[in-house]
């Protein structure tokens, strides 16, 4: 049964993948600090307020995962910023987080030589969230 | 080369190219076109005393509204903040950069700070900006950086020990005017190692992951005028239709990788930049044939087409022979140029190596490497090979 992205179900479920997997605890050993993901709104798609994710990633543990305010998400190490369609493109894998940074497809605040230092680990969430069985915003109509 | 049957890509190109001998003299006209009232010209002592800038100021006359000229070899978060407020205190409304990559980067930062305000500190993030920047104009006086087009620049941090990369479409430059007038002065070294930065970046960009046809037109095309002028501006700097060659294709390559992006090679010529001060362009001309060799087998097909451009491919070569002739080409062009061949003559000694292997692993060009690279052993071998 597809869960609601974006949701606290959703989060609850893409940190239990997570913490399933077998491979994440040891390339995550070295990774150290929150991740905010903060999604543009986009009315058309039925997403009319921006949402506000918060994930606690440290030495391979996970912490909270929580659908937050803006000021909490501002707290996070990194704050990532996108439109909602291009959220959806990196969920699918159909969009290269790394690339879209550096196109301007999606924005960053914080130390990108710390993300490229553990970019296996940025890509094995990545992975593990395409994994997550989601009912996105606008497959509603399905 | 065939290109994927779902190709996409996103290219970004911006900036207005205006070119000619004596095309800097333009620069009061074309700022007008920007909507620039009062310029600040940024730039370094070097330059000045070289007698580039009094040109471009007596044609500014009473639009120049200063010569901000502390701009060190390597610039840093404090110059630009300096840089910024002299702007400020002075009026500008728009930056006209006269120099190398050091320089421009001021410039592009200084962009950023005129615009929002506050110091560069509080800008540390990739595509931060959500609008235009003050408007900046760069006349390059060498012919290697690219920076007059892509949206990125290099920022040193000294307080926090390290380079800042300031990646941001809304802050590209405006406006380049090329004037193979101003880089005609360029001694023979630093005219073959910004001449090879160029080249690394053609390469590069054609290698890279993100590499798609308009870069790789623009690419081949660098590397083609490259290994034709090149040689011909170590020879003769005043050969200006050389030189003018030269400069398009720099920018040309700077449109290629600014899209495309580079790989190992700018990721291991940062690294030992950063830990053995070697200049940028030096490293990286050194680098190039053995990062090749690196990844021959991942990226054959590309330098197969560098093979092309070089007319180095033979009739009946398949790609991966062809690749290999372009490495034994670029080899042997290096040495035409009269380039450094080894670091070890850049006074690099072994625990610069061991330290800059480990820290081209967290360099962002890294990620777009055909071969992924994986442990710092891989990237310390081909240091060991260039000592």
């Amino acid at each position: 049964m597809p869960i609601k992205a974006m949701t606290q179900e959703w989060m609850d479920a893409y940190k239990a993948a997570i913490q399933a997997d077998p491979e994440y605890k040891g390339l995550a050993k070295d990774w150290e600090g929150s991740v905010s993901l903060v999604v543009n709104p986009d009315p058309a798609k039925n997403v009319p307020e921006p949402i506000y994710l918060f994930m606690d990633y440290w030495h391979g543990d996970v912490g909270d995962f929580v659908v937050c305010d803006k000021e909490k998400a501002d707290s996070a190490k990194f704050v990532m910023t996108g439109d909602y369609a291009r959220w959806k493109q990196v969920a699918y894998k159909e969009l290269d987080a790394t690339k879209a940074l550096l196109q301007g497809k999606l924005k960053m605040k914080g130390d990108l030589p710390y993300v490229v230092r553990n970019i296996k680990t940025v890509n094995k969430v990545i992975d593990i969230l395409g994994r997550v069985d989601t009912l996105w915003p606008d497959d509603d109509h399905k | 080369m065939a290109y994927d049957s779902d190709l996409s890509f996103n290219y970004f190109g911006p900036t207005k190219i205006v070119f000619g001998a004596n095309a800097a003299r333009d620069v009061d006209i074309e700022m007008g076109t920007l909507g620039g009232t009062r310029a600040v010209v940024v730039t370094d002592q070097g330059i000045i005393k070289a007698g580039l800038v009094d040109g471009i100021t007596a044609c500014l006359g009473g639009r120049c509204a200063g010569v901000f000229s502390d701009v060190p070899q390597d610039t840093g978060v404090e110059v630009v903040n300096a840089g910024a407020e002299f702007a400020r205190k002075n009026g500008a409304d728009i930056v006209v950069s006269v120099g190398g990559g050091s320089v421009i980067d001021t410039a592009k930062g200084m962009c950023i700070l005129l615009t929002e305000g506050g110091t560069l500190r509080d800008f540390n993030g990739v595509q931060l900006l959500s609008r235009p920047q003050t408007p900046h104009m760069v006349i390059p006086t060498t012919a290697g950086t690219g920076s007059e087009v892509t949206n990125a620049a290099v920022i040193m941090d000294k307080e926090m020990g390290q380079k800042r990369l300031l990646v941001e479409n809304f802050n590209v430059p405006r406006m380049a005017i090329l004037d193979p007038k101003m880089t005609e002065k360029l001694p023979p070294l630093l005219t073959a190692s910004t001449g090879m930065d160029a080249m690394t970046h053609a390469v590069e960009a054609v290698h890279s992951i993100p590499h798609e046809p308009l870069t790789d037109g623009l690419a081949l095309h660098a590397i083609r005028l490259l290994y034709k002028y090149l040689p011909v501006c170590v020879e003769n700097g005043s050969d200006l239709h050389a030189r003018g060659q030269v400069q398009i294709a720099a920018t040309m390559a700077g449109w290629a990788f600014g899209n495309a992006m580079v790989g190992i090679v700018h990721a291991m010529a940062h690294s030992i930049g950063a830990v053995a001060h070697v200049p940028h362009g030096i490293a990286n001309g050194i680098l190039l044939p053995d990062c090749m060799e690196f990844n021959l087998e991942d990226a054959a097909d590309g330098y197969a087409m560098v093979a092309e451009a070089l007319g180095v491919r033979e009739k009946g070569m398949g790609d991966s022979d062809a690749a290999q002739a372009a490495i034994r080409a670029m080899r042997e062009f290096t040495r035409k140029i009269g380039h450094p061949q080894k670091l070890s003559e850049m006074g690099v000694g072994g625990k610069d190596i061991e330290k800059a292997a480990d820290m081209s692993l967290s360099d962002g060009s890294i990620v777009n490497n055909p071969r992924i690279v994986m442990d710092s052993a891989e990237v310390l071998e081909i240091f060991r090979k260039n000592m």
